[in-house]
């Protein structure tokens, strides 16, 4: 059932931009860029799924075919998760591959590391709890979720940028394996702080989904 | 046997309350459910969907609590809610390939079959198509999972006449089997002349009548006036019953 879901997320619901922003992973081989954004985008395509959905009617016909109403917000958690990891997997490669051809790292924000991804995991989850909890409320109102979510994850996306060039926190901005080792903690943290969101983000959003009069 | 019973359905909206709606469904036949616009007739058909939350009430479809088999009794309806159209930019045939992987009883056959007797092309996108047709291929769906009760929210609204007849024959000859039975909404009286065996009609929210059509028709005939000879039609039941006076 979750892969039929799934199936129908990716082939009716999801609109063309999520799979644009899901690519746009590779971002991390830019020279000079705030690699923030690549979570930023990763946070755009859903919402601007969630507008596509509205517009096409789709939480209508998800409520219509034999599955439970909780089943239309697992759906729509699923896709998010989809989306989110790929756009992790495609960019790893990227950030291997700029060890080697830019060596003299990112001038304009954090490198892409392991503190970096670990710091994307929490931005991610944040908007995620934040977008799905708020837009489940009345499964139309989408624009009020993505700005109560793109507001902290955007705060969330600052900080890390900034943060790297303070010196006490330099450490975070490293690519040295010794140093990255130390920065293992935050990814550890990232990864459970996502799941957990997410997890609370479904059970939350398909209690009040259920309230919901279509 | 009855495909569907609502016993006590109440849903209240600030300003709106849909008040002890009761009626049953048998098997084979065909219900109409009547009422002038925003009485409460797509609430109705919401609230047995479970689309809305009814604040009492019990939905009993193939002999089960909808509620508590939600997935199962879905597994045999077929619904159209009229003047919702899903993905309209997207070709039938991407909707028909993700809808068949959630059905049990999915006929491919049957699929063919319907579209090729409704003149469906599966290459059109959903905007392309009619009023008409769009209801005919949901219908086209629902067959071929082999829905036993099909629900319909205003299906032949916005049809010219001729599409309209096209929709009741097809309702017709769906349940000469005794396999389909239909409820569909309708504000037009004479889509239930042509083809409903039962009437249900809903008053300001209200349950006013709901029974076979004949003794439907015999139980308003105390409404004619001085004048009229022969017997009261659905429409002028329906225009004396909701007729306003104004004091202007």
């Amino acid at each position: 059932m979750m892969f039929n879901l799934l199936y129908k997320e990716l082939r009716l619901a999801a609109h063309p931009n999520l799979f644009i922003f899901t690519l746009l992973g590779a971002l991390v081989i830019v020279p000079a860029y705030p690699y923030g954004m690549v979570f930023l985008f990763g946070c755009l395509g859903p919402y601007i799924t969630f507008m596509y959905g509205r517009e096409t009617n789709d939480i209508y016909y998800t409520s219509l075919l034999p599955v439970k109403k909780s089943d239309t917000v697992k759906a729509k958690c699923l896709l998010i998760v989809l989306a989110q990891m790929t756009q992790l997997l495609i960019s790893l490669p990227f950030a291997v591959l700029r060890l080697s051809i830019l060596p003299n790292g990112n001038p304009a924000g954090i490198e892409a590391n392991i503190a970096y991804y670990g710091f994307g995991f929490i931005i991610c989850a944040i908007f995620n709890l934040i977008l799905l909890t708020q837009f489940f409320k009345t499964a139309y109102k989408v624009g009020k979720a993505f700005i109560l979510a793109i507001i902290p994850a955007a705060i969330g996306v600052i900080i890390m940028e900034v943060i790297v060039h303070i010196p006490r926190f330099q450490w975070l901005d490293s690519i040295e394996p010794a140093i990255m080792l130390k920065q293992l903690p935050i990814l550890v943290i990232g990864i459970v702080f996502y799941i957990f969101s997410m997890l609370v983000a479904y059970r939350v959003s398909a209690n009040r989904f259920q309230q919901v009069d279509l | 046997m009855n495909v569907l019973s609502v016993k006590g359905l109440t849903k209240r909206y600030p300003n709106f309350l849909l008040q002890d709606i009761y009626f049953d469904l048998p098997q084979g036949k065909i219900m109409g459910l009547i009422g002038k616009n925003g009485v409460g007739k797509s609430t109705t058909l919401k609230s047995i969907l479970n689309l809305v939350n009814p604040d009492s009430g019990t939905i009993e479809m193939f002999g089960k609590d909808f509620i508590k088999n939600e997935e199962i009794c879905k597994q045999d309806i077929g619904v159209v809610l009229g003047g919702i159209d899903f993905y309209n930019h997207k070709k039938l045939r991407d909707i028909t390939a993700v809808t068949k992987r959630f059905y049990k009883n999915w006929d491919d056959k049957a699929y063919h079959k319907y579209i090729k007797a409704f003149s469906i092309s599966p290459h059109k996108k959903v905007k392309e198509l009619s009023s008409g047709m769009k209801v005919k291929y949901m219908l086209a769906l629902a067959l071929s999972h082999k829905a036993k009760l099909l629900i319909l929210d205003e299906p032949t609204s916005g049809l010219d006449p001729v599409s309209r007849d096209d929709i009741l024959e097809l309702f017709r000859q769906l349940v000469k089997s005794k396999e389909v039975s239909i409820l569909f909404s309708t504000h037009i009286t004479s889509d239930l002349e042509k083809c409903a065996d039962y009437i249900t009609y809903i008053k300001d929210g209200k349950l006013l009548r709901s029974a076979e059509k004949s003794s439907f028709i015999k139980s308003f005939q105390h409404l004619k006036e001085p004048g009229d000879k022969s017997e009261l039609s659905l429409e002028e039941i329906m225009v004396r019953t909701e007729r306003s006076r104004y004091d202007v």
